[in-house]
Order: C-alpha cells, then sequence, then structure tokens
C-alpha cells in the first residue's frame, strides 16, 4: 500500500538569489502510512510549517520530493486540508458560510454543502450560532469553525498548524477531544499535526517527530503506543502517557535550551 | 429565570418559589444572586425618544430658522469689515439673491419642461461619469494591489496622471469630445477614477493573508480569490471611495457645463448668474446639493446592506465559550 505521504531529502532555502538564503529544512525524510496521526514538535522558527506549506503545495521544496499516495505534490489538492494557526475566517462570512468555504470553492452546490455544513455544526457543539460572524464568537468557537471549514471537503489529508495554539487550556482541552473524536471517528485520514506544545501531541498521536532548531532536521521519531480511543482529559495523568511524555522531553529540551 | 434558580431554594413550586427570591435578594442579597426580575424594560417610546434627541433636533430647526431670516431679510448682505479690512463686502442689491425668491422659482420648476430637459443631461452625465469612472477605478485597483509587478511598472505614470490638476483638463476633453455631454462624463470619469482606485489599490494589500493561503491551499483560482477573499475585504473602503465619487461626479460635470454645453444644471447656473437671476441661481445650487445628496444616501444605503457584519462587528457582542 501506498503511503499518505514520502518526504524524500527534502531541503528549503528561502530568499535566494543575493538576500542572504536560509536553510529551513535540511534533508528530511518521513513517510507517513494511511491513516497515521504524526505530530511534528519543535522550537519556533524550526521549519515545522514550513513542512505543511510545501505538503499543501503553497511552496515547493528546493531539493528532494514530496508525494502524496506515491504521486509527487504539484500544487494544492482537494484531498488536502490545511488549518492555520490563527483561525483565518472570513469576518463576512456566518460560521455556516465560513464552513462551506472550501466547498463553495470546489464548486459543490448549494444544497450539499448547506447539509455538510450543518453536519459539522453539531459534531463540534457549535449549535444555535450558525449566523453568528465570527467577531460575534469566542476564540474556541472561532477555532472550531475553523476546524469545521477545513473538515468539510472531507480531506484524506489533514495538516493542522498549532491550531489550538491561541486557546486557553480549559478551552484547548475541550476542542482536543473533539478534535481526536472526530479523527479517531473518520477511518483513513491521515494528520500531520504540528506544535510546540509536547504534551499535545503526545496525548493526541501516534507518533510524535522532533526537529531541531533551524535548520530544521529531525531529531527523533517515536512511536506513541497509547490505546485509543483515547480519553484525553484523563489521559493526561496516565502513567504510560508521562512516562512516553518524559522520554521526548528529554530529547526536545536541547533544542530549546 | 426562574427554574435556573432551583439549587438556591427548595425545588417547591415556582411562583412562590420566585417571590421568595426577590424578597431575599431586595434585603442585601444573603444567595449571592442577581436578580434578573429586577430588571426592567425601557419602554419603546421612550427609547425612540431618545433616538429622536428632541434638544439636538430644536437647535438644528432653530439654527435654520435664524440662518433663513437673516438671509432673508438681506442682513448677510450688509457686508463686514472688521478694522478697515473687507471681510465679508457689501452685496449690491443686483447680485443678491434670497430663499423667497428661490422657493419660487423651485415651485415654477414642475411645469418647465427646458428645466427637467437639464436636469435630465445633467443627471445622465454625472451617472455614466460615477459608473465608468468608479468601475474602470475598482478593476485597475484591483488589479494592481494584486499583482504587484505590474503596480511597480505603472505606478509613476498612475502618481504623474493623478497629480494634474484634472480641471486643467476640462478645455482639451471638450475639444476631443465634443461639447455634449460626452465630454462632462469623460472629465467626471477621470476625476472618478482615481478616488477609487487609489483606495481600493491601498486596501487590497490590507486584506488578510491567512485568507488568502486559506483559499489557496482549498485550490482557488485567481477568480475565486477575487471572488470570495478579495472582494469582499476592501468592500469597506470601497465604499468610502464610492460616497465620494458620487459628490465629485456632479462636481466635474457641473464644472464641464461650465466651460462649454449646450444643456445641463450647470449650463443654466450660469446663464442665471451672468444675468442676475440670483434666486434662480441659489435654487439651482440648492438643486445639485439634493442631488448629491440623494446619490450618497443611495450608496449609504448599499454599504448598509454589504456591510451588515461590520455592525456586528462593532458592537462587540461576544459569547463565551
Amino acid at each position: 500500500m501506498t503511503n499518505a505521504v514520502d518526504i524524500e531529502n527534502v531541503s528549503l532555502v528561502f530568499g535566494g538569489e543575493g538576500n542572504n538564503p536560509v536553510l529551513a529544512v535540511d534533508t528530511i525524510n518521513i513517510a507517513i502510512p494511511k491513516g497515521q496521526f504524526v505530530a511534528i514538535v519543535g522550537p519556533s522558527g524550526c521549519g515545522k510549517t514550513t513542512v505543511l506549506n510545501m505538503l499543501a503545495g503553497l511552496i515547493p521544496p528546493t531539493a528532494g520530493s514530496v508525494q502524496r499516495n506515491g504521486k509527487e505534490v504539484d500544487g494544492p489538492s482537494r484531498d488536502v486540508g490545511y488549518m492555520l494557526a490563527r483561525s483565518a475566517l472570513s469576518p463576512w462570512r456566518t460560521a455556516l458560510r465560513n464552513i462551506e468555504m472550501g466547498l463553495q470553492i470546489h464548486g459543490v452546490d448549494k444544497a450539499t454543502r448547506r447539509e455538510r455544513a450543518h453536519e459539522l455544526i453539531s459534531l463540534l457543539h457549535l449549535d444555535g450560532f450558525e449566523n453568528s460572524y465570527p467577531s460575534q464568537l469566542s476564540q474556541g468557537m472561532r477555532q472550531r469553525v475553523a476546524i469545521a471549514r477545513t473538515l468539510a471537503i472531507d480531506p484524506d489529508l489533514w495538516l493542522m498548524d498549532e491550531p489550538f495554539g491561541a486557546l486557553d487550556a480549559q478551552t484547548r482541552l475541550t476542542v482536543q477531544g473533539e478534535f481526536i473524536n472526530l479523527w479517531e471517528r473518520s477511518g483513513e485520514s491521515s494528520v500531520i499535526f504540528v506544535t510546540h506544545d509536547l504534551e499535545e501531541a503526545v496525548l493526541l498521536a501516534d507518533r510524535v517527530i522532533v526537529m531541531t532548531a533551524r535548520p530544521g532536521r529531525i531529531k527523533s521519531d517515536t512511536i506513541i503506543d497509547l490505546p485509543r480511543p483515547r480519553v484525553i482529559d484523563e489521559l493526561r495523568f496516565d502513567d504510560k502517557f508521562k512516562e512516553a511524555e518524559h522520554r521526548i522531553w528529554k530529547e526536545l529540551r536541547d533544542e530549546i535550551i | 429565570m426562574k427554574s435556573s434558580d432551583t439549587s438556591s431554594a427548595e425545588p417547591s413550586n415556582d411562583e412562590t418559589d420566585n417571590s421568595q427570591i426577590y424578597a431575599s435578594q431586595s434585603e442585601g442579597s444573603e444567595s449571592g444572586r442577581f436578580d434578573m426580575s429586577s430588571i426592567v424594560e425601557v419602554p419603546r417610546w421612550q427609547r425612540i425618544l431618545k433616538a429622536i434627541d428632541l434638544p439636538v433636533q430644536f437647535l438644528r430647526i432653530g439654527l435654520l430658522v435664524l440662518i433663513i431670516w437673516a438671509w432673508e431679510s438681506r442682513w448677510i448682505f450688509k457686508g463686514w469689515s472688521p478694522f478697515g479690512f473687507e471681510l465679508f463686502p457689501e452685496i449690491i442689491p443686483l447680485f443678491q439673491g434670497v430663499p423667497s425668491e428661490a422657493w419660487d422659482f423651485i415651485l415654477d420648476i414642475w411645469d418647465d419642461s427646458t428645466f427637467w430637459a437639464d436636469f435630465w443631461v445633467t443627471l445622465q452625465e454625472a451617472l455614466l461619469g460615477f459608473v465608468i469612472g468608479s468601475g474602470l477605478g475598482f478593476i485597475v485597483g484591483l488589479l494592481l494591489g494584486s499583482f504587484k509587478k505590474v503596480a511597480k511598472v505603472l505606478s509613476p505614470f498612475l502618481i504623474f496622471t493623478n497629480a494634474v490638476p484634472k480641471i486643467a483638463l476640462a478645455p482639451i476633453l471638450i475639444l476631443w469630445y465634443g461639447v455634449d455631454i460626452a465630454s462632462k462624463v469623460a472629465l467626471a470619469t477621470i476625476i472618478v477614477f482615481f478616488i477609487v482606485q487609489i483606495p481600493v489599490q491601498a486596501a487590497v494589500s490590507g486584506v488578510d493573508p491567512d485568507l488568502d493561503v486559506v483559499a489557496t491551499s482549498m485550490g482557488a483560482t485567481q477568480f475565486q480569490k477575487f471572488r470570495y477573499v478579495v472582494i469582499p475585504g476592501i468592500l469597506g473602503p470601497l465604499f468610502g471611495a464610492l460616497r465620494l465619487s458620487s459628490i465629485y461626479s456632479i462636481l466635474a460635470v457641473v464644472l464641464g457645463e461650465f466651460i462649454v454645453s449646450k444643456r445641463g444644471l450647470g449650463q443654466r447656473l450660469l446663464y442665471e448668474t451672468n444675468n442676475f437671476g440670483m434666486g434662480k441661481a441659489i435654487a439651482l445650487i440648492t438643486i445639485l446639493a439634493g442631488l448629491a445628496l440623494v446619490f450618497n444616501a443611495i450608496i449609504g444605503m448599499m454599504e448598509r446592506r454589504f456591510l451588515r457584519w461590520q455592525d456586528t462587528e462593532a458592537r462587540g457582542k461576544v459569547v463565551s465559550l
């Protein structure tokens, strides 16, 4: 079976031709089988977001090959959902219409996309806020709308760039729980989840990749062998979880301090 | 209200329960809860009265009456020369026009077909100039804001053209486009173009770049990005520019008509003034101002409809998680 993602010997240099080229990503290799949830952690500026941008087809690698389902990535794809750190909702669209945006771009008819959006509204507990504008929603709700917008197009690869970084601790826990439920129910979708929060990475992912400070290289790649489905608000206090987090923390600490 | 308070009181029957809560709270609130029933809604007539704000209306009307009285009594024409400096010159009777004369003229207008012919000409010129000028300004601003390379090439040309006092082009435009409406439309178009193009171009750069990344990652075409991201993102500045344009398009065509024209309110205004028909001139100026206000109000209505979401933002009503 082909992998969901194959990143082979990929390097990326920013700002060539004269103005101080910066090596952002240095010869990384990541292979992700279908259906795996991978978290990438590392200090800020380590090229985590750059890896997502390459997978989303927004920027090409300077060297190496980035493949999805065995095919070279050559631009944005309808099967990839990309969620940014900031919710990046359209302020002029209601929650419902924000969720529909991807479907609208893909040319899905109004009745179908409305139905899909309503489905996500109830999955993410946004009932009653369909017609609210982003400015009327709390931070946590905005982030949920952004999740719904990312998933509305039924992507088989979810790229999440620090999606819960801006949330307060309690809200984050709730939204993380909702997110992991959605993924566990989605079947074959693969996730690449970028975060600087190691606890979050270990709670959610099947596998945690630690990247080094610039230039971004892969420092460690660890399988998190915790059972699923996960109840993350309880899992936090589990000894096996703590042990796994501690093991990876030792790797990460060298990069941060 | 009542049922949510059952945690503090015995869950007995609701009616008596509620009255108890009210009584205990009015004596210093031992339950430590705010009693929502103490909120009395302001009656509708009071809210309307507050919105109308009578003192302001009275002052406005008083001021208007004062202005019309000072004018009608010809007090304002007496002149005022403080310290021997002729700040307001004395106006000779021939050049004086008063509101009552203007009013008489306005009453006569309804049966005057030549007036309506002139009105129609000016309206047509202003509307065409507004539509063509703001349309082109919008498109060019959108393209230059989106394609930075093209903007870089064209910017010195645009800056120079904008620096030209556009009225100076009027005589040339009349030679090129003739004395009929085309030359006035051209003048209004040029003036309105820059009023719209410059803020639109600037606004495009101000659209949240994250929205562009999101749309791109969803596979949006350039056209879809314009439609779903850029255009909705610049509506605020666009409408501001359109309001200004609606007034400037009338200014432009009146000026154009002053220079050379066969028909139009500006032409008529010049004729009346040259023949000392001061009351008529004042009436015509008032009508032109009214026309500009109507234009502006129509744009304002469209603005409110398209930018309803900004209303909610201004109110900043935040719902908690």
